[in-house]
């Protein structure tokens, strides 16, 4: 036999041999590269159409900024994800969302599973009215995931992931709204992590932070990929820039134009977008 | 000087002397206000300590009701017994019926909130006077179920007066709660039942101790319903749910005033103090419920 072939065939592993170290490299490979997908999306409060016709793909392991006017729905586009515009009265959608191909309004689905996994970050910092370390484990309580002296593992683990610990590791006890707007914040960004989701919703995460915290944020948000899928709303362009690597730019309910976050503020392929991004319309 | 017609001050501007009047009269009025509120409670507890104070006996809590005279004590137990009681049914009906009202009341195909028709029933009920619903359950429960003057028979007709109560409060106090919360836990995940025990309610907790406070005082004080149910009993409470009639203090309040007796009337008076005594001790035990609930709360003042 040629030797050059034999040498090549014993550089070549099997894959079940290769397997183990893939998957330890990277424990999503087997899984769809599209974590979520958009398909022909319309929603609509009552009579009053909110989205139209929204086709669109996210990656696993990106970040999406979701940008546009006030009215645009965009918000309405993030909370439908993790269903929490299905009990707002007049909600209809048409369309579908899935998650890992699977629907999210699929009858088997389990929609304390879906918000499991696919988490959210409000506008406002929203603690529960409960001690520090206890809102951080309150998903972690309600999923089951850990009891007893695990949750101080996590609690500690969680806080240390969004650069929370050392500040308040003597105040676990205390009253959450005693921090700053941009650690109740991060509080909360950890008390979203501390149930492991895949994917996390941010409903424009820093509008009512300062900047200092906003830069604290948006350096820890780069950090949660690619372990994380995240889309962010948001109204600052700076701010979507800096984080995202794609952006989507939605206008009265259209998706108007989507793709890698420097073409699209660089190149936009659409007038609207254009207009928008440098500013000519709000 | 007026100058097109209306009054101008000397450095041109409008006069302010109307508004300012205005200002003092409002004020004035909100002071007369609050001395008609306070003027009477400060009446009612001096009054009553004055009467029953200067002739005090402390074995008027040790002792058992002798005819129209001896002690309190049979009244004050079969009181505590009946708060218990009525703490226990209207506590858990009413906020229930309150937490069913805020929270899973959901909309029919109509639209329209599918709470409507228990929320007016609880109106209707709130509006009933005592008097009425002592006598449906004395003729209900003490004649018709054969029960007799009974503790059970005091406590369901107390409960059915005070839970309208409890349940207005509680979903008023769950109203109030910040959507934020709710969001948030809906977002974690948790059940709409899990996220109401573990996170709406604690901070609801301030609303709902109150109107169960509320609740029992206006139960320590009734008469005319336990009249009808309770009958009058001078020996300890029994053990007895039915066929056995219970002391209570507002019965010395209502019948011991009549007789011609000054041990009659003095422990008339008693019963008024001990009274006035419960009520503000379950005043007390709210704050604290109170404070202790708000530890981590929101608006928490230090």
């Amino acid at each position: 036999m040629d030797p050059v072939l034999e040498a090549q065939r014993d550089q070549t592993h099997s894959a079940s041999e290769m397997d183990p170290i893939l998957e330890a490299l990277d424990p999503d490979r087997t899984r769809p590269a599209d974590v979520l997908h958009s398909n022909s999306l319309s929603l609509a409060f009552g009579e009053k159409a909110v989205l139209s016709d929204v086709n669109i793909s996210f990656r696993r392991g990106t970040i999406t900024a979701l940008i546009g006017p006030t009215g645009c729905g965009k918000s309405t586009f993030l909370r439908t994800i993790n269903r929490m515009n299905d009990k707002v009265s007049g909600f209809r959608h048409g369309g579908d969302v899935s998650l890992e191909g699977e629907s999210i309004w699929a009858p088997t689905r389990n929609l304390l599973l879906l918000r499991r996994r696919v988490g959210m970050l409000f506008q406002r910092p929203n603690p529960f009215p409960m001690s520090i370390k206890d809102n951080v484990v309150a998903g972690v309580k309600a999923h089951q995931i850990a009891k007893g002296k695990q949750l101080d593992v996590v609690a500690e683990e969680r806080l240390r992931q969004v650069g929370l610990w050392d500040a308040i590791k003597d105040r676990l006890n205390e009253s959450p709204y005693r921090l700053s707007g941009g650690q109740q914040q991060l509080l909360c960004l950890a008390r979203a992590l501390a149930v492991g989701p895949e994917v996390l919703l941010l409903d424009e995460p820093t509008s009512s932070l300062d900047p200092i915290s906003t830069e604290v944020v948006e350096a820890l948000l780069r950090e949660l990929t690619p372990a994380l899928t995240l889309i962010i709303v948001t109204h600052n362009l700076g701010q979507a820039r800096r984080v995202s690597d794609n952006t989507m730019f939605l206008y009265q309910g259209e998706l108007v134009e989507h793709g890698p976050t420097a073409q699209l503020f660089e190149h936009p392929k659409e007038a609207h977008t254009e207009n928008y991004v440098t500013g000519r319309i709000g | 000087m007026v100058v097109g017609g209306a009054r101008v001050a000397s450095d041109g501007y409008p006069s302010t002397h109307r508004r300012r009047i205005a200002d003092r009269v409002f004020r004035a009025f909100t002071l007369l206000a609050l001395l008609v509120i306070v003027a009477p409670v400060i009446w009612v507890i001096a009054g009553i300590v004055a009467r029953a104070v200067p002739h005090w006996r402390w074995s008027v809590l040790t002792t058992n009701t002798v005819g129209a005279g001896g002690g309190l004590d049979n009244a004050i137990l079969g009181s505590l017994a009946i708060m218990l009681g009525v703490l226990i049914v209207a506590g858990i009906f009413g906020v229930l019926g309150g937490v069913y009202l805020a929270e899973l009341a959901g909309f029919n195909r109509n639209g329209k909130q599918r709470g409507a028709v228990l929320r007016s029933a609880t109106e209707v009920l709130a509006g009933v006077p005592s008097i009425a619903l002592g006598l449906v359950g004395y003729l209900a429960l003490v004649v018709e179920f054969h029960w007799g003057f009974s503790v059970l028979a005091a406590v369901i007709v107390l409960s059915v007066i005070v839970i309208p109560y409890i349940a207005r409060g509680t979903e008023v106090a769950l109203r109030q709660v910040p959507t934020n919360y709710r969001e948030g836990a809906e977002a974690l995940g948790m059940s709409t039942g899990y996220s109401l025990r573990k996170v709406v309610v604690r901070s609801a907790i301030p609303g709902i101790a109150t109107s169960l406070l509320i609740a029992l005082a206006i139960s320590v004080g009734e008469t005319a319903p336990m009249l009808y149910t309770a009958g009058w009993f001078t020996g300890t409470p029994k053990a007895s749910l039915f066929h056995q009639p219970i002391g209570y203090l507002t019965y010395p309040v209502w019948t011991f005033w009549d007789y011609p007796s000054d041990q009659a009337h003095y422990l008339a008076f008693d019963a008024a103090l001990i009274l006035l005594v419960m009520v503000l001790v379950l005043l007390v035990i709210a704050r604290l419920v109170v404070a202790r609930s708000q530890r981590f709360a929101e608006n928490r003042r230090n």
